[in-house]
């Protein structure tokens, strides 16, 4: 699976819980989960959760708190797949 | 997975002192804040006798660690759980089982005197939003004092409802983790309002009387990780919201 593909299926999970309509033309790896696509903390463990499913790989905590950007969420998944 | 020694030996006994010095001045604050909730709030719990009898027995029967749960509507709720849960005398006794809790570090550590009360109070304060490493440290802190028999409380919604109501949306997975972490913790729910307390506030409002009701029981899922975490957090705020649900239909709302 490319970093491309990871990314598209990411920001399809992201729009999910986003408040805001996302698309991967508006959001980069920089972009914030919690302050740019404005989803509450207490969501990021279903978003890791819909990771696994989506990827079949499994993500502990300490990998979970690593999160923070869309690239976290990328690197995290490609490191997985790998 | 954390493990006890994941603290420093200088974190662990920072908190001893903490602990020791809140327990040797805990005739003077104890006696101040409860003097200032009961003659200037003018507040009172229902079924006091009942809740300390329950508390007591509870502390007395239980093998493990207790981990308060409970909703969150006024800054000083950690406070009224505290005063109703055992007299200062029994705190005396034990202060074991007198709960610590998680302060959110920019309410509380902002003047001498609050930071003073929160350091004797057993207050390990939390930056909410906070880095990452800082939000861990505390809870490595309080997981700690978990498996050394302490009990703490947590809010679980992260902050005071909004609505005035539990917000299971808000409920964060963290207290699931907690629970995890430390084996066999059990998990004590606990409904508090005061009868006049239709929405958040700082401080409750004068003259009001608190109904509280407890639950005890020990999370158990047939999940490992992340869905374990989720899984449990999900029973805690299941129980809140069923406590939440009878007491409303008492009081025929």
């Amino acid at each position: 699976m490319t970093r491309e593909e990871v990314f598209e299926k990411v920001v399809e999970i992201l729009n999910q819980y986003s408040k805001k309509e996302i698309s991967k033309e508006n959001i980069s790896m920089e972009t914030s989960i919690l302050e740019d696509l404005e989803i509450n903390s207490a969501r990021l463990v279903d978003i890791v959760l819909d990771f696994e499913d989506a990827f079949d790989i499994e993500v502990d905590d300490d990998d979970a708190d690593t999160v923070a950007t869309v690239g976290d969420g990328v690197n995290l998944i490609l490191k997985k797949i790998q | 997975m954390t493990h006890m020694n994941d603290l420093k030996f200088k974190e662990r006994f920072a908190l001893k002192i903490q602990y020791m010095a809140g327990w040797v001045t805990l005739p003077f604050w104890s006696t101040l804040l409860i003097a200032l909730m009961r003659f200037v709030g003018r507040y009172r719990i229902q079924h006091l006798r009942e809740i300390r009898r329950y508390y007591k027995n509870l502390k007395r029967t239980v093998e493990g660690p207790i981990l308060l749960c409970s909703n969150h509507l006024t800054k000083i709720d950690s406070l009224i759980l505290n005063w109703s849960l055992a007299s200062t005398w029994s705190y005396m006794k034990s202060f074991k089982i007198f709960s610590w809790n998680l302060p959110e570090r920019a309410n509380f550590y902002q003047n001498y005197i609050l930071r003073t009360l929160c350091y004797v109070g057993s207050c390990v304060p939390i930056d909410r939003g906070g880095s990452r490493e800082a939000v861990k440290k505390s809870l490595d802190k309080v997981t700690y004092l978990l498996r050394k028999g302490h009990t703490v409380t947590v809010f679980p919604e992260g902050g005071r409802s909004r609505t005035g109501r539990i917000q299971e949306d808000k409920f964060t997975y963290g207290v699931g983790r907690l629970v995890n972490k430390v084996s066999n913790c059990h998990v004590l729910c606990v409904y508090l309002r005061g009868h006049n307390q239709k929405n958040y506030s700082d401080i409750p409002h004068k003259g009001a009387r608190f109904y509280m009701n407890m639950e005890l029981f020990k999370p158990e899922s047939a999940y490992s990780g992340l869905r374990a975490t989720r899984d449990v957090a999900n029973q805690i705020a299941g129980r809140l919201v069923r406590m939440e649900q009878a007491y409303f239909a008492a009081a025929g709302q």
